[in-house]
């Protein structure tokens, strides 16, 4: 299973530091979301050796103007492992669930945010995964933690009917705001997911991860076809 | 009051919980127990938290951290777990809360999952990130505090 983790150049918590507590934490791999203004890139492999996990390029575009995202995705495509893009607003929702290359509409709920079975149905059929993200489940309490939790059911909902790809994070911005796969579950199960669509939601990061990495692969000539030997003809 | 006879008794599960913080910062079971109450009440409500019957019933705390056995009734451990969870801080320090194994005796539970005190730690002046900081040193971890905020890293770094 996967966390996805915010990383920047000035940040509280190194990748090394966070590669260590998820490690710790039982993860088999962690995603770097970098913002795309001040994408920061450490050594992914020397990492992913030294503590046993894998480590995904992740980078986050955060606007909400569309042309500044369409801009971006075309300049992150080809770098990133998955590309995120943060939704929290209505347009800004329906824009990345109608951008096949996009791999992830983040924090839909979050801010002004909203989603309805419309843009659910297209992050359907593009393949945009929809995040679940239990942040502020997590941290925070009283009215804007009951919020987020119906905004979360909302979303359950409107998942399950369109049969939209997700993914699930606690979003940590720190390696202290990190929680194990189990501890996520168990909070998943309290709000109305069950144990597998959490589960299926940690390890979609990855499955997000090695799609893009085997397309990237210089052996594949189209989705699903490989070279395995070339064989002079002549 | 006489003890109950046993097929009454309640009985219990033990979660091994590691807490991490800050390495300034002073915890206290105390602190956790109310704190631990407090996130189960917020988060599982009256009612469930009443089930739980969570309490904390051995405990070592140290500068940063902190090592705390939790009872929970059988069969209610994955709520514990997610109260747990939503504990983001302890007298005002972040912490994270992490769940190391649960057994069916205290001492087991001890024995299995936790590990014994924790490893010194040394403090020196470093360089990270172009600026001068203090360095809470550790095997494999080390906490820079730099302009007074504190940055999480490893040694490899510094």
């Amino acid at each position: 299973m996967y966390e996805a983790v915010r990383v920047a150049a000035d940040g509280r918590t190194t990748p090394r530091r966070f590669a260590l507590t998820l490690s710790n934490a039982g993860f088999d791999g962690m995603v770097l979301r970098t913002n795309q203004s001040a994408p920061i890139d450490p050594p992914r492999e020397s990492i992913a050796t030294e503590y046993g996990i894998d480590v995904v390029r992740g980078i986050e575009i955060e606007t909400d103007d569309k042309a500044v995202a369409s801009g971006a995705i075309g300049n992150w495509r080809p770098k990133a492992e998955v590309l995120i893009l943060n939704g929290r607003d209505p347009e800004m929702n329906r824009f990345a669930a109608e951008s096949p290359r996009v791999d992830v509409l983040a924090d839909p709920m979050g801010g002004d945010g909203d989603l309805n079975h419309v843009i659910a149905r297209a992050a359907a059929e593009n393949g945009v995964a929809i995040e679940v993200s239990l942040g502020r489940v997590l941290r925070r309490s009283g009215g804007p933690r009951v919020q987020a939790i119906s905004n979360l059911r909302k979303l359950h909902d409107l998942i399950e009917d369109a049969g939209a790809p997700f993914v699930v994070s606690g979003t940590p911005e720190t390696h202290l705001q990190v929680r194990g796969a189990r501890e996520l579950v168990a909070v998943g199960e309290k709000i109305g997911f069950s144990a597998d669509e959490i589960e299926t939601g940690l390890r979609t990061w990855g499955t997000i991860a090695e799609r893009i990495r085997e397309r990237r692969d210089p052996k594949t000539v189209v989705p699903g076809v490989t070279v395995e030997s070339e064989k002079d003809d002549t | 009051m006489r003890h109950l006879p046993k097929h009454l008794r309640p009985r219990y599960r033990y979660l091994a919980v590691e807490v991490e913080a800050w390495p300034n910062a002073e915890l206290d079971r105390r602190g956790f127990q109310a704190t631990l109450w407090a996130a189960a009440r917020s988060f599982l409500g009256d009612a469930d938290s009443a089930a739980l019957d969570l309490r904390v019933v051995a405990a070592d705390f140290w500068t940063g951290g902190g090592a705390v056995i939790v009872r929970v009734r059988r069969g209610t451990v994955e709520q514990a777990r997610a109260a747990l969870a939503c504990i983001d801080a302890v007298d005002g320090e972040p912490v994270r809360v992490g769940v190391r194994g649960v057994g069916g005796t205290i001492r087991a539970t001890k024995s299995k999952y936790l590990g014994g005190p924790p490893e010194t730690c040394t403090t020196e002046q470093v360089d990270f990130r172009g600026e001068s900081g203090e360095a809470w040193l550790r095997k494999d971890r080390t906490d820079v505090r730099i302009d007074g905020q504190f940055v999480g890293a490893t040694p490899e770094e510094l």
